[in-house]
């Protein structure tokens, strides 16, 4: 206790020098809290960011495993990627659903698109420009292409890549469109084929399958494409003019009608961690995938987005580290000139008794108490500047999170988010349920000094005390104290 | 290399009535940056009784400050040992020995100048771990023995003059109420009616309440005043003359 007594004294006694180490470890406790704080926000930013982004993993084609035999100048060879080409398995609803009965997938959906001709609707066409989906397909029949028009129905929001990304956007819907979307026969059309048959929203549109069979389709939105680029310029209509946008379920049922109508399914697995990829791949060829397909994920898109809030996570780091060494430095010289001044106090110290221990727990503790004091200060002070800092720092990916969340919700015909939609579902190992997919929006970052961050600096602070403390514990133990005495006399 | 001189003709050198407090047996200490030869104090032996008084003479370099810290165990002999009430200090804290069972003078007092009287007193019983109710009271107690008034527990020690200060660093060295007192040339720096009067409380310390005194000194009216004299001699004189 009398050294605890003894360090308070002497804190009192060297007021100047401790205020010095106070204001030092005052202005690294405040830069600290504040990169702290910082990099915690870029942390949470990133996860958010990535959390926007599903781990997705979709099936495609591997075509380089396809056309590692094809020899173009030989017959043969071409006979023989065509053979291949033919046998490759098509699958279907039941068999992705028994690709997501995975312990490494926690939802998926997928997209069902067949192709159907018009019954009172008219192709809108100089030429033919039929959308011709990509991926695994059931039956022998027709050819979608050979059909007027692409019915794509989605499992659920999340499935329509679309609108997400932006390449349609919703111009008019009706009021309960999407409590209604993914159950029955509803539509939504591109603006185009409304204008070219007169369409409108409630209108009714029928659809024909190559063996007569009618299906009945009220429209419920309107949307357009604005992918210009990609658009078709032998024609004077977009690539999605002939798209009609329906739900899955209203394609199971026509495919169900008609066997023997070729479907095109596009499923997309949404994962628990990227690094799990290679065991889900090999899971997948355990129930059945063509080993001509492979698995490929969403992780470079999904990363592509938060470089720049990285690049300030890392510059965040090696700020925080300068600053520890530079302080660290300064505390150590002053401790070293604090020793060597107090050099005779030690001495008699020693002298009458008081151990080399002891003592050492002193001069720590003078240090610790100054230090803990600056650290709630500088604590205090970080806490309050950091919000600002982060906020200008981190202005940019705040603008871009915002306007990316409007975006979506515009796209799907709302003026905001949620837009009154109900909320995106689905339980590990199931289907996506039918609903708005939810992004958190962003007035400002709240570079939040929480209990982490405070746990933080403490953990530095009282690191870089013993540190520079190291100083004083050398100098007791190599000190004589008869020594001391003598150049004293 | 040692002298003994026997001073006042009253004490009897009877071997049954012998109370040996401190032994030095062939102690001899080497620097640790010095020659395997070059030795400070070599082959030193000497008893301490409690009760007496006793007076460590030589000339300068003979290693009169090596046997005083060596005897108060702020270094440690490289040959030969030190028996302490029975023990060796090799065997002993000498933290602890140094707060317990002696009390150290210096010729500059050593005292902590930003502290007042009473508190650098305080400060030693702290470091005994002494628990007493009012150690200030004790301290007071302490300095009216060495003749200091109540009125200077509260001053600064530097406010106190040479003899004032020495008086202190007794009254510190008794605190926790030490078996023996080791002075380094505790008359130093101060007049000869100051030394008479310091010597006088050694004398009283030694003779009425049983501790073994041992004063390292030049001069010639300590060694008037205390009971036995140890004479050192330089360990180069001796090889010489060998």
């Amino acid at each position: 206790m009398f050294i605890l007594k003894n360090a308070w004294i002497s804190i009192k006694r060297n007021k100047g020098r401790n205020i010095l180490i106070g204001i030092i470890i005052l202005i690294i406790a405040c830069a600290c809290t504040i990169t702290l704080a910082i990099k915690n926000t870029a942390v949470d930013l990133i996860n958010s960011y990535k959390s926007a982004y599903d781990k997705e993993v979709t099936i495609s084609f591997d075509r380089a495993s396809l056309m590692k035999d094809f020899d173009p100048s030989q017959t043969e060879g071409r006979e023989n990627a065509r053979e291949k080409f033919d046998n490759i398995a098509t699958y279907t609803i039941s068999d992705i659903e028994s690709f997501a009965d995975s312990k490494y997938i926690e939802s998926y959906y997928y997209t069902y698109s067949v192709g159907l001709n018009g019954n009172n609707l008219e192709k809108a066409e100089i030429e033919s420009n039929n959308n011709m989906p990509t991926g695994f397909g059931r039956g022998k029949g027709n050819n979608l292409s050979s059909t007027d028009f692409t019915l794509t129905g989605y499992s659920s929001l999340d499935a329509m890549s679309e609108f997400i990304n932006g390449t349609y956007t919703m111009n008019e819907i009706t009021d309960n469109a999407w409590d209604i979307a993914f159950n029955g026969n509803y539509v939504f059309i591109n603006e185009e084929l409304a204008d070219y048959n007169d369409l409108s929203l409630n209108d009714k549109i029928k659809l024909e399958d190559d063996d007569g069979n009618t299906y009945e389709f009220e429209i419920i939105g309107i949307f357009k494409e604005n992918d210009e680029e990609s658009s078709n310029t032998m024609s004077m209509f977009s690539n999605s003019a002939n798209t009609l946008v329906t739900n899955a379920s209203a394609i199971t049922t026509i495919t169900t009608n008609n066997e023997d109508l070729q479907a095109t399914i596009n499923p997309t697995f949404i994962i628990d961690s990227y690094d799990n990829v290679d065991k889900l791949q090999s899971e997948f060829y355990e129930k059945g995938l063509d080993e001509n397909f492979v698995l490929q994920t969403n992780e470079e898109l999904a990363l592509s987005g938060v470089s720049s809030i990285e690049n300030i996570n890392s510059f965040a780091t090696t700020f925080l580290v300068i600053t520890l060494i530079i302080g660290g430095i300064v505390l150590f010289v002053i401790n070293m000139i604090n020793i060597r001044e107090r050099k005779y106090e030690i001495g008699v110290l020693r002298t009458i008794g008081i151990s080399k221990f002891k003592l050492t727990i002193e001069f720590v503790s003078e240090l610790v108490i100054v230090s803990v004091v600056a650290l709630i200060l500088g604590a205090c002070i970080g806490a309050v500047s950091s919000k600002g800092v982060s906020n200008s720092l981190l202005a940019s990916e705040i603008n871009s999170s915002n306007e990316r969340t409007e975006e979506i919700g515009k796209n799907f015909g709302g003026t905001n988010m949620n837009g009154g939609m109900p909320n995106r579902g689905g339980n590990k190992g199931e289907m996506r349920g039918k609903g708005m997919p939810v992004v958190e929006a962003y007035d400002s970052i709240d570079a939040v000094v929480d209990m982490k961050v405070l746990l933080e600096l403490l953990g530095i602070g009282l690191t870089l005390v013993l540190i520079s403390s190291i100083a004083s514990m050398v100098s007791i133990e190599r000190f004589s104290p008869l020594t001391i005495l003598k150049e004293r006399s | 290399m040692t002298n003994k001189v026997k001073k006042n003709e009253e004490i009897k050198e009877n071997k049954s009535s012998k109370n040996i407090i401190l032994s030095v047996k062939n102690a001899s200490y080497r620097y640790s940056d010095a020659q395997d030869y070059d030795y400070a104090l070599k082959n030193v032996s000497f008893d301490f009784e409690s009760g007496k008084i006793y007076a460590i003479r030589g000339r300068s370099g003979t290693g009169k400050t090596t046997l005083l810290s060596l005897i108060s165990g702020l270094e440690r002999c490289t040959e030969g040992e030190i028996i302490f009430d029975g023990k060796s200090l090799k065997d002993m804290n000498l933290d602890k020995y140094r707060n317990s069972d002696i009390g150290i003078v210096f010729q500059s007092y050593n005292l902590l100048p930003f502290m007042t009287a009473s508190e650098n007193i305080i400060l030693s019983m702290d470091a005994n771990g002494l628990k007493i109710k009012n150690k200030k009271e004790k301290a007071i107690e302490l300095m009216a023995k060495v003749g200091l008034k109540e009125s200077y527990a509260d001053r600064k020690v530097l406010r106190l003059s040479g003899g004032e200060q020495q008086r202190v660093a007794i009254a510190r060295s008794l605190s926790y109420n030490p078996k023996m007192i080791i002075a380094d040339e505790p008359t130093g720096n101060l007049d000869k009616q100051t030394e008479t009067e310091i010597l006088d409380i050694f004398k009283k310390l030694a003779h009425e309440e049983n501790k073994c005194v041992i004063i390292v000194t030049h001069s010639s009216n300590v060694c008037d005043s205390v009971d036995i004299i140890y004479d050192l001699k330089k360990v180069k004189e001796e090889s010489e003359i060998k």
